[in-house]
């Protein structure tokens, strides 16, 4: 195996976390309230059903195939010809979704913090760290996340309970005004982000404990489900009506905290503390990517694919979109689908056959015996 | 060679970093100038004029420190400057107003936003997009209306505060009338409502004796905006029985006087609610207003002993009466005349009724003033501060 | 590129260092040959070609009762004259003028049961051995027609008292400190634990030092393939000689080009004795009184002993003000400098203008000037430390004037940056492990570089990559992060608090397969609900 470090489940359960909370907080609040209007904190809840599926899926086809990734058993399940094209386009996906996130990451920056200085060297440095992790293997990445992610999780309720004077209850009715309809609209967006669960399929084979996987994979979903909801809600009690309004209404939120004249304007900090979470989220794409990628290619490490493959990424990202207006249509229009159907369709598609295949086996077995 | 070749390289990449880095975001802080207060005025001609308040900060002097040597007394604080540019927009203004700065504009300590009368009668939404869209500025900033233009109230130089900005900012923050930031206003400019309420600001008279412009300006009226443009303005009194009806009402006072009694009791308000009880019928709109209030007398000009229940209930009554009278005069003027719904029904209707709502949603500008609204209100009054019987007065004139 | 470089470069030279080994080896084998032979002339002479131009050496020939010769051979200085009079040459000079009559052989045995009032005294065959035992200071007798010679145990090698160790004091706890001699460090220990599992091997490392190293450890709570781990790394070590337990730490690290201190090293008997009671082994020098414990997490190097003595409160207190100064201490001065010329908005605005306007008149950037004063700071601390103990009042006077408002006043610094470098300096002196403190202090500097490049986030960045690379990090096998990353939910209440002493029921899960965890009864909270029934009532009768 190319990997040889080994994580807990709970660390996979970790990495997971900020690697769908740490963008999915930033522009998602704004494209579920386009739909779902105050409505908006449910939008989550639906939308983690195809979390939930996503882990399904994965769990069952590492039942299978217990010691490999997806872009191995692709070629066990679909024959070595289909399951190479199958993983070039899963490869091809995780390059374009890291570009985007990086890109995400680096507007995000530049819009709001460093005006003048040049995109690429905001992304490039995230790029830059981020590759120190991922040389360094899964272990590490676990390890990260472990010390990241309570001071992610610790950020947010601090911050939601500074927002608290300034909530406003009534904003959240009427509920379901114009029945569950725009709520699950607004739930079409943050299916893509749940369906980033797939990822999983590249740790799996690397968990110590692995019957404890599917229930932190769970465990996982419900947290990024409670959080985003719980996000959602704080920023609709304080923005209300024109949450739409803003690109991104939980920052804006947050630049509204003012206790006592004295503890306001840390959105920067904020912005820090979030920086850590994406970079937990671009290690673990970055990962799977170059893991991936060296499966792929039969390569016997990784590592020497890394900066190559960091350089591609911030091309990407460079060429992903030309503004933060194509961005954000992209994302809050034909992503979802494109996404949903990479992340969920093609792995359901490869749990059917291997299934059928199985059963074709054990028939023939029969039939002999 | 590994070690120096990597340390050879990190040092390369720092010595890189800096002299890279000299023209992107590096902004020292002596080379911008704080802006704390915006005015907008609307020129006649229709173009815009911004006013700044600004602080520059004034070097301590370096004797200050050695203790006696330096001779400016001024310490370590600043003086402020105002200063004006003119464009057709607002951010085409500050191009202007940057041309005439040494320094560079910076926008993150800018608390309060003034707009002239006139701005604000031609529209404030394109104003305000500039600010929320801006990311230096705060959401949290302080909108108000002045009389006259803005200019003239953040020219002054108040004797307390550093600057006038500061004046309106803790005023605001005081919440005896209305306090509105950017983020209330955008809510209420887009809100169902399509009215809002800004504090209005008034200048100060000066003191005799004080130099010219030394004074301050207070928040004093309330500015009625309908969309976003603003079509009167009501005086303190009504303001207080508008902050009844928008559930914002935090400190006031009230004096009351009982029939019969010669003399007046003051309560202090120590905690108020105001409830809305929303009732669509036959196609009529029905708001109840349920107003409670605790209080504190904090006066007594009367020669009645308040420990009596007796007499506090009646005091009690009187105060009802008043605020009841206090909401009804606001909703006369407001609802009745100026027809503009600051109060938020609109919402409140939605929130209850929102299918027969959304069929009025277009013609809510008519049937807000044909709205019935039933005021109740409730006055508690919990304790007559540390006194019992009327001080300063003999005993057998006491009415106990 | 650049990494794979690296690796041919370490292949190349683990084949250099083989080949030196095995000549080694074979020139030790060598000398090792030469057994004593039974003419004390020709001994004589072999030991006095050995100690050519060694004028401390002291070859003292006599004959026993007037008739065997004999000779003492010892280290003017290192070994105990007065005992060598009374106990060697009186006992044995006056040697019985009674037996004239019997026979000329003396027996070996007779001399060392009935003459030598000695106690401890070991045969030496080889002149190999007779040279160790010199060296150390043993006096070495060699008597005529014996092919073997008496080491005995008169060393008296110079000696310091135990003091209570300057770098790392305490308030409440034991007040002795280990010195440079081994057998006092070890003596120390073993008054600490009785036990005689409490082991301790010895290996020489240097090759001319012949330094004297011993691994410590408790049988039964250390785990074997921990022990075994650091002996396999301790015989690697082949060196001209060894000064200092620091060269050890070098040699034995996980990660040699890390700033981060991987060994704990301390002068502490009490910090050895708890780090051998968890399992840890120590390691031992002649020479020195600082003892290496293996392994250690980073958490441990913030952990004072007498975190352990305080209360339990308010040692959980002190380790969270401890964590927050470690922040300080890393991030404050890029802090500063994010913030002056970043972040303007996150001040509030009167210490804004303040600020501004102390630094109206400084012609430097907030870089520079942050900079500037954080290198002064550190070589005024490093001039404290090196100079005379005379002049450091007149150092901590011109630092005073530097670091204070003689820069204010020259324009040189600003007076909250001034603030800003006390602070930064105080906070890296709260942390208890000075290796550990010297390592944060001196990564404040990347930070300041990254704060003024990118601002928080370049702070971020920084401190994104120490995590990393801290992640990565291992003290032989241990994780360095853990018990935080990875998590083990037992240990996290020696980190995040100090758990009352009661509490710790198990011993920290170092490495292997952590069979002999339990470390104190069950029901150690005192009060009487919660102790053992039977006892508490027994006590309680009598």
């Amino acid at each position: 195996m190319i990997e040889k470090g080994k994580i807990s489940a709970a660390q996979m359960g970790m990495m997971m976390y900020p690697t769908i909370i740490a963008t999915a907080i930033l522009l998602v609040p704004a494209i579920t309230a386009r739909h779902a209007k105050q409505d908006m904190w449910l939008s989550p809840l639906w939308a983690s059903l195809i979390g939930f599926l996503t882990v399904y899926i994965t769990v069952r086809l590492h039942e299978l195939y217990p010691e490999k990734t997806i872009i191995e058993y692709s070629e066990d399940i679909l024959g070595k010809f289909l399951g190479k094209v199958i993983g070039l386009i899963f490869l091809f996906y995780y390059l374009y979704a890291n570009g985007i996130i990086i890109r995400e990451y680096g507007e995000f920056v530049v819009g709001n913090f460093l005006f003048y200085t040049p995109l690429v060297v905001v992304m490039g440095s995230m790029v830059l760290a981020c590759s120190f992790a991922v040389r360094n293997g899964v272990e590490v990445i676990g390890r990260l996340a472990q010390m990241i992610v309570p001071i992610v999780i610790i950020l947010i309720v601090i911050n939601i309970i500074l927002l608290i004077p300034d909530m406003e209850v009534a904003n959240m009715f009427p509920i379901m005004e114009k029945g569950i309809m725009p709520s699950l609209k607004g739930s079409i967006i943050p299916q893509g982000w749940f369906s980033e669960f797939l990822l999983i399929a590249f740790l799996l084979p690397y968990v110590a404990d692995r019957n404890k996987g599917k229930r932190w994979g769970m465990i996982s979903v419900a947290a990024v489900m409670l959080t985003l909801s719980l996000v959602n809600i704080a920023v609709l009690f304080v923005l209300g009506g024109i949450t739409d309004r803003f690109t991104y209404p939980a920052f804006s939120a947050v630049r509204y905290i003012s206790i006592a004249d004295f503890l306001e304007h840390i959105e920067a900090i904020v912005m820090a503390l979030w920086v850590a979470g994406i970079f937990m989220k671009v290690a673990v794409f970055y990962y799977a990517l170059v893991l991936g990628t060296a499966q792929w290619m039969n390569l016997e490490d990784y590592r020497p694919i890394i900066f190559p493959m960091g350089f591609l990424i911030l091309l990407f990202a460079v060429w992903s979109a030309p503004s933060l207006m194509e961005l954000t249509h992209y994302l809050g229009s034909t992503s979802p689908f494109y996404r949903i159907s990479i992340q969920v369709g093609i792995p359901l598609l490869l749990l059917f056959v291997a299934k059928w295949r199985k059963r074709a086996n054990n028939q023939k077995l029969t039939q002999q015996g | 060679m590994g070690i120096l070749q990597r340390v050879a390289k990190i040092l390369l990449v720092c010595v890189n970093l800096i002299l890279l880095s000299g023209c992107w975001d590096r902004k020292e802080v002596n080379d911008l100038a704080l802006i704390v207060g915006l005015g907008i005025d609307q020129k006649k001609d229709g173009k815009i004029m911004i006013t700044v308040e600004l602080i520059a900060p004034k070097a301590a002097g370096g004797g200050q420190m050695l203790g006696g040597g330096g001779g400016d007394g001024g310490g370590g604080g600043g003086g402020k400057i105002v200063r004006s540019g003119t464009g057709t927009t607002v951010a085409d203004a500050i191009s202007n107003l940057q041309e005439k700065l040494p320094r560079r504009v910076f926008w993150g300590h800018t608390k309060v936003i003034v707009f002239g009368e006139r701005a604000a009668r031609a529209g404030i939404r394109q104003h305000l997009d500039f600010l929320s869209r801006n990311p230096q500025a705060r959401l949290r900033s302080n909108v108000l209306v002045s009389k006259g233009t803005a200019k003239s109230v953040l020219e002054l130089i108040p004797p307390i505060e550093q600057s006038s900005s500061e004046v309106l900012r803790e005023l605001s923050e005081s919440q005896l009338l209305l306090r509105v930031t950017i983020k209330d206003a955008l809510q209420m400019l887009s809100g169902d409502t399509g009215a809002a309420a800004l504090p209005m600001v008034k200048i100060l008279p000066r003191e005799k004796g004080a130099k010219e412009l030394q004074t301050i300006a207070f928040t004093q009226r309330t500015a009625i905006f309908k969309k976003d443009k603003m079509i009167g303005d009501i005086d303190d009194k009504l303001t207080r029985g508008v902050l009844w009806l928008r559930n914002e009402i935090k400190r006031a006072n009230i004096t009351v006087s009982l029939k019969g009694e010669k003399g007046n009791i003051t309560a202090t308000m120590i905690r108020a609610h105001t409830e809305f009880v929303p009732k669509y019928e036959k196609g009529k709109w029905k708001m109840i207003v349920k107003a409670t209030t605790e209080d504190d007398i904090i006066l007594n000009g009367t020669k009645l002993d308040l420990l009596n229940p007796k007499y506090a209930k009646m005091v009690e009554k009187e105060l009802e009466n008043q605020m009841n009278k206090r909401i009804r005069d606001a909703l006369k003027k407001v609802q009745k005349e100026m027809k503009a719904d600051i109060f938020g029904f609109a919402e409140i209707f939605h929130q209850k009724y929102p299918r027969e709502w959304n069929r009025v949603k277009n013609r809510w500008e008519e049937i807000f003033p044909t709205v019935e609204v039933v005021v109740k209100t409730k006055a508690y009054v919990r304790r007559p501060g540390i006194d019992t019987a009327p001080q300063g007065l003999p005993e057998q004139e006491v009415k106990k | 590129m650049f990494f794979f470089k690296q690796s041919k470069k370490k292949k190349q030279m683990a084949k250099n260092q083989k080949k030196q080994n095995q000549n080694q080896i074979q020139s030790q084998n060598q000398q090792q040959q030469a057994f004593l032979s039974t003419d004390l002339d020709q001994n004589l002479q072999e030991l006095q070609n050995i100690y050519k131009n060694c004028m401390d050496v002291v070859f003292r020939q006599f004959q026993i009762g007037g008739k065997t010769k004999a000779a003492l051979i010892y280290i003017d200085g290192l070994a105990n004259i007065e005992e060598i009079d009374a106990g060697v040459l009186t006992p044995l000079m006056k040697e019985n003028h009674a037996k004239e009559n019997t026979d000329q052989f003396i027996h070996v045995n007779d001399i060392l049961e009935q003459k030598l009032t000695v106690s401890k005294v070991k045969r030496v065959q080889t002149t190999t051995e007779c040279i160790e035992q010199i060296s150390g200071g043993n006096p070495v007798l060699l008597i005529d027609q014996q092919s073997e010679g008496f080491a005995l145990g008169l060393s008296n090698p110079e000696k310091r008292s135990i003091e209570e160790p300057g770098g790392e004091s305490v308030v409440r706890g034991p007040r002795e400190g280990f010195t440079e001699s081994l057998g006092t460090n070890l003596s120390l220990l073993r008054r600490k634990i009785r036990s005689p599992q409490l082991k301790a091997k010895s290996i020489k490392i240097g090759e001319y030092t012949q330094t004297e190293v011993v691994i410590s450890y408790i049988e039964g709570i250390a785990e074997q393939t921990l022990i075994q781990e650091v002996e396999a790394r301790l015989n690697r070590i082949k060196l001209d000689g060894i000064l200092e337990t620091s060269y050890i730490e070098e040699l034995i690290e996980d990660n040699p080009y890390s700033p981060f201190p991987q060994i704990l090293n301390t002068e502490r008997p009490d910090v050895v004795a708890a780090s051998l009671l968890e399992g840890r082994v120590a390691i031992l020098q002649d020479g020195t009184p600082f003892v290496l414990v293996v392994p250690v997490s980073f958490y441990s190097l913030l952990q004072s002993s007498e975190d352990y003595y305080e209360r339990s409160l308010i040692s959980t207190a002190t380790r969270w003000l401890r964590y927050a100064f470690l922040l300080v201490s890393l991030l404050l001065p890029s802090l500063y400098v994010a913030i002056l010329t970043f972040h303007q908005e996150m001040l509030p605005t009167t210490l804004l203008v303040t600020i501004a306007a102390s630094r109206e008149q400084i012609p430097f950037p907030a870089l520079v000037e942050a900079l500037l004063m954080e290198i002064v700071f550190e070589a005024l601390r490093e001039a404290g430390l090196r100079l005379p103990r005379q002049a450091g009042a007149a150092v901590s006077i011109v630092g005073a004037l530097v670091i204070g408002q003689a820069a204010i006043q020259a324009g040189l610094a600003s007076a909250p940056l001034i603030m800003v470098v006390a602070l930064t300096g105080i906070a890296s002196f709260t942390i208890p492990r000075y290796t550990a403190g010297i390592a944060l202090r001196m990564l404040r500097f990347p930070m300041i570089f990254l704060a003024g490049t990118l601002g928080l986030l370049g702070i971020m960045l920084g401190l994104l990559m120490i995590v990393t690379h801290m992640a990565t990090l291992r003290s032989f096998g241990v994780p360095y992060l853990s018990p935080m990353a990875p998590m083990q939910g037992r240990e996290i209440k020696d980190v995040l608090m100090r758990a009352p002493w009661w509490k710790f029921n198990t011993r920290p899960r170092l490495t292997g397969d952590h069979k002999n965890i339990q470390r104190q009864g069950p029901n150690q909270k005192p009060g009487p609900d919660y102790g053992d029934d039977k006892t508490s009532k027994d006590q309680g009768g009598s």
